[in-house]
């Protein structure tokens, strides 16, 4: 037996070679858009994870404090290190700011943890280089995405901070890198605007005879100093004792606290069907067009390509070769070309995926799946052509 | 050597497209019979139904009447016709076109071993037939070769050593020089002539070229949907 | 029979699809989850771990002086600037007087008046000393004069009932002296408070120091307890500072410490700690303590300037120590994992004092030499293969 549709693909092994490169760049576009998609599942997965808590306790009535904003008094998580089950609890802030200055500024959220290394929630879970903070203040630890080195200092809001350690994928939900700065700092960070807001909320304070009152000594400056004080913080991170059950000491917590707590179930929920819901079923609509526009492609290349060699069609046809033959020899020619579009797709995704700025994550899973995909697509997309290919007369290979 | 009876025979042979008031009769029975090992012409104007009666004996194109026999098949009997117009094609029937119309993608080999490659046999043993009748058409020095690289007479003579390969009792040329010069058709007259003996297989040479004509011993000459048999100059080839 | 053309085909497509296939199979295997994952080791090391607090507080002096007068009134002059040194009693600005000295004068003439009557009365109690005198004189005579039988009984006592006039007249007048007297005293006390009262409105410097605010100016009205200027001592800077209550429980009075202010991190200053506050902070969960400055830096710290504070603790004896970031918690265990040929594994640790430089002691579960993995590209698992590399691809260097 001989493979016409293998001696076909030899004869025109360029032209083959070049669709399958420009059909395997699409592909690569579609896998890398299943990537983002699987990205930012991650992203929110990581997100999760590296915040190290099996409970989220955020203001009451709150999706907080990553879908929506939260904000608790920073003395609440010692009522609920009380409750039967929690093993730790600790405050933690969120907000994302400018960090740096100049051209070196970067959208980051930054994260107030209490320093405490490893052990303490919300501390990012390992690192790619340097330290966990140690100190009380005025240290950081930046995802690489900020493009900071090791020894760095950085601005935040008013201070310096000093790098200490680096980290990787640690973004939040939005994408944004994480910079972890010790809680204090991050609720001053949080709260104290600018030097001259300041100087204007002070201006402000100071005429109104409110609080200015004459013979009053002391009012104001008491009156100025409860300005500059922030007791809140966006959640209590809580991390369970190992046998405890989160949705019971979730109860608990909602029960005689009156705060809103969110298992990790709960959270992943929140995460991915209402934050990054909206961009996944836009992320879905590329892929469906894009796998339309690849089927689409390939059907026309295998048309085009088949067209071609319609008389040679006529003649096989004429001396008598058979319609399964002729089929197979396109539906072949098909799936070749998507098998090195695959091949050529998942190499330029793979290679381009770092350059993207949010997290592209491409699963084995995902690249099986899609392999299955650009066969079928392949497969129907010959289709076409092989209809074609059947319908021409093998009397048109005779003369007149 | 030429044996009665065999060869193809066709008697009262009848096409007619369309039905009704716009039918068309092209063939209004045709008579026509070549032994084997001998060649006939085929020659009529345009219009005459040649083209049609061609189609009819390469079973592209079913006859609405008549006969037609094929070594010892029937073929068509009056509107009946055997089931397998295909198989028919690739055992029975070779065809030598006016431009070759060989595979680009195969080599010369491979071109002419195609079928019997297609119907199963194995690769080895159908190239080693195909190569056989490259020699014994002179091509064999081209075994290897693209079509693309050979000029106009080899590939016709790769073509006609396609048609012969399954041993055909009847090989139909559809203007098979007409795109060549006097000498060069001459020559694949010469070879039609010489492989209808070789293979004992009718030869049926469609054609209007004023080169060859003179040497058919018999032509059949069409005209308004019926042939007339003459006796050709047999002018010989040597 | 060989088909040169074709094979030559042939070849340059397989030349063409073997590579792309087997870059296809390595980047599979080499990037996304099926890759080993870059990691970093350390080793165990024996490393004397020297604790430390970090703190901030703000540059403080220990007492601050604000002057101001001590009933309502309006500033009339302030005579020092900010950053004057100041001498004890030095005048340092004074409150308008109002009426104060009108009524001054006022208790003057009444003192005047009042050391008038005191002369009066004592000329008073002279006459009748004098006429007291007399008549005793005349009573002793007639008494005689009637032994002698010269004159009559009548007489002599007229004489003696006069004598007891002239007594009680000169009770009377000694009465009226002390009266004004004590008149005298009452003006001449009343004049002395005036004029302290007065007094008190010059506001003086209590210690030799540096005035460091003038919160009024002349014509300001000011209430008592508003300062006019404040002074402080500069010799007595300290820093109030607050650690965070995590681990503070070694900081002890007499620790030394380095200082960094905020106008000059780097400059790396001394001092002590001087005391513990008795009382922590609850709501910010921070211990305070007072650090003071081995020497003051010229020039001095400004007050309410920022300064870091490193407490550093006794040292530790040496003994098995890791960076902090090579330690994880795994399944609500506290440990490291080793790297183990291609498979990572995990192996619980107990960890001990901690210093700021992120260096933890392991008390247990770890041997001195042992290699653990430091840093890594991806979380660690069991499951995911691991591979040792000098950095982590991708960290800036």
């Amino acid at each position: 037996m001989i493979s016409l549709a293998g001696r076909d693909i030899l004869h025109a092994s360029g032209k083959f070679i070049f669709t399958g490169v420009g059909l395997g760049l699409l592909i690569g576009v579609t896998l890398s858009m299943a990537g983002i998609y699987r990205g930012m599942v991650d992203d929110a997965d990581t997100l999760l994870d590296n915040s190290g808590a099996d409970l989220w306790v955020v203001q009451q009535d709150t999706l907080g404090p990553y879908a929506e904003s939260s904000s608790l008094y920073d003395d609440l998580y010692r009522g609920i290190l009380t409750v039967p089950g929690v093993a730790q609890a600790a405050n933690v802030t969120y907000l994302t700011m400018q960090v740096g200055e100049g051209a070196r500024e970067h959208r980051a959220m930054v994260v107030g943890v209490v320093p405490g290394g490893p052990d303490a929630p919300g501390q990012p879970q390992y690192l790619v280089a340097g330290r966990h903070l140690t100190r009380g203040h005025y240290e950081a630890v930046a995802d690489l995405m900020t493009g900071l080195r090791l020894g760095e200092q950085v601005r935040i809001r008013r201070n310096r901070y000093k790098v200490v350690g680096l980290t990787r994928r640690t973004v939040s939900s939005g994408g944004d890198p994480m910079v972890f700065i010790p809680l204090k700092d991050a609720q001053e960070a949080q709260f104290l605007k600018d030097n001259d807001a300041i100087i204007h909320q002070r201006r402000r304070t100071a005429a109104n005879p409110a609080l200015n009152r004459p013979g009053q000594p002391g009012t104001l400056e008491a009156v100025l100093a409860s300005q500059t004080v922030n007791p809140s913080v966006n959640a209590v991170l809580v991390r369970l004792d190992p046998h405890a059950d989160p949705d019971q000491v979730a109860g608990e917590i909602r029960r005689w606290k009156r705060l809103t707590v969110h298992t990790r179930a709960e959270m992943n929920e929140i995460l991915q069907a209402k934050l990054i819901a909206t961009s996944a079923r836009q992320i879905f609509m590329f892929l469906v067009i894009l796998s339309v526009v690849s089927a689409a492609i390939v059907a026309f290349i295998i048309y085009t390509l088949t067209l071609g060699k319609i008389r040679e069609i006529a003649v096989l046809k004429l001396i008598g070769t058979r319609n399964r033959t002729i089929a197979g020899m396109i539906m072949q020619q098909a799936v070749g070309l998507g098998i090195i579009g695959f091949m050529v797709g998942k190499i330029a995704a793979t290679l381009w995926a770092p350059i993207f700025p949010k997290y592209v994550l491409l699963l084995p899973g995902d690249a099986v799946r899609g392999f299955l995909i650009v066969v079928v697509i392949c497969v129907l997309a010959s289709l076409v052509a092989i209809r074609a290919a059947l319908r021409v007369d093998p009397a048109e290979a005779i003369g007149g | 050597m030429a044996e009665a009876g065999l060869g193809i025979r066709i008697q009262g042979l009848h096409k007619r497209y369309g039905t009704g008031d716009t039918a068309v009769e092209a063939l209004k029975g045709v008579d026509l019979a070549v032994a084997p090992g001998e060649v006939v012409g085929l020659i009529g104007p345009s219009g005459s139904g040649k083209s049609t009666l061609l189609k009819c004996l390469g079973a592209v194109v079913e006859p609405t009447g008549g006969r037609m026999t094929l070594g010892n098949d029937l073929i068509y009997h009056d509107g009946w016709r055997i089931p397998d117009l295909r198989a028919l094609r690739r055992d029975k029937i070779g065809f030598v076109f006016q431009a070759p119309y060989l595979i680009p993608f195969l080599n010369v080999t491979d071109n002419v071993a195609l079928l019997p490659m297609l119907a199963g046999r194995p690769n080895r043993e159908a190239r080693a037939a195909a190569r056989e009748l490259l020699a014994a058409l002179d091509v064999a020095h081209r075994a290897a070769a693209m079509p693309s690289q050979l000029s106009g007479g080899e590939q016709q003579r790769v073509a006609i050593a396609r048609a012969l390969i399954n041993r055909p009792p009847v090989i139909l040329a559809d203007e098979p020089t007409a795109p060549l010069d006097s000498t060069r058709a001459l020559a694949v007259i010469r070879i039609l002539n010489r492989m209808a003996r070789q293979y004992a297989t009718a030869v049926i040479v469609v054609t209007h070229d004023e080169k060859i004509i003179p040497t058919f011993q018999r032509i059949y000459q069409i005209r308004d949907g019926r042939t007339h048999e003459e006796a050709g100059l047999g002018r010989t080839l040597e | 029979m060989t088909l040169p053309k074709i094979q030559g085909r042939t070849l340059a497509l397989f030349g063409l699809l073997i590579p792309l296939l087997g870059v296809f199979l390595w980047l599979t295997l080499t990037s996304g989850p099926l890759a080993p994952v870059p990691v970093t080791v350390i080793s165990v090391t024996d490393r004397t771990i020297a604790p430390s607090l970090f703190g901030v507080g703000i540059v403080e002096a220990r007492s601050t002086y604000r002057i101001g007068p001590t009933m309502a009134g309006r500033v009339r002059r302030v005579e020092v600037e900010v950053g004057d040194q100041v001498q004890p009693g030095q005048l340092l600005g004074e409150m308008d007087p109002v009426d104060l000295d009108d009524r001054v004068a006022a208790q003057e003439a009444a003192l005047h008046r009042a050391e008038s009557g005191v002369t009066a009365a004592q000329a008073q109690v002279r006459d009748a000393q004098a006429r007291r005198d007399f008549a005793s004189a005349q009573v002793h005579r007639y008494e005689q004069l009637l032994s002698a039988q010269t004159t009559s009984e009548d007489l002599v006592g007229a004489k003696r009932q006069e004598a007891q006039v002239t007594a009680a007249g000169l009770a009377a007048a000694q009465a009226n002296l002390e009266s004004a007297e004590q008149e005298l005293v009452r003006v001449r006390a009343e004049r002395a408070a005036l004029m302290r009262q007065r007094s008190s409105l010059r506001l003086l410097a209590p210690v030799a120091g540096l005035v460091v605010s003038r919160d009024a100016e002349p014509g300001s009205t000011l209430v008592a307890g508003q300062s006019v200027v404040e002074v402080i001592d500069p010799t007595s800077l300290w820093i109030d500072a607050r650690f965070d209550q995590l681990g503070a429980a070694e900081l002890r009075p007499d620790l030394s410490v380095g200082i960094s202010l905020r106008s000059a991190p780097v400059g790396s200053l001394t001092g002590q700690v001087l005391r513990i506050e008795p009382r922590a902070d609850a709501i910010t969960e921070e211990l305070l303590a007072k650090v003071s400055f081995a020497t003051l830096p010229d020039p001095l710290p400004r007050l309410g300037e920022l300064a870091e504070v490193r407490v550093i603790l006794a040292p530790l004896p040496p003994g098995p120590a890791l960076p902090n970031a090579a330690l994880h918690r795994r399944d609500g265990a506290l440990g490291v994992w080793l790297p183990g040929g291609d498979w990572p594994r995990f192996v619980p640790v107990e960890t001990g004092a901690a210093d700021l430089d992120g260096w933890v002691q392991i008390r247990s579960g770890l041997a001195l030499g042992d290699q653990v993995i430091l840093h890594s590209q991806a979380p660690l698992s069991p499951w995911r293969r691991v591979r040792v590399v000098d950095t982590i691809p991708g960290v800036p260097q």
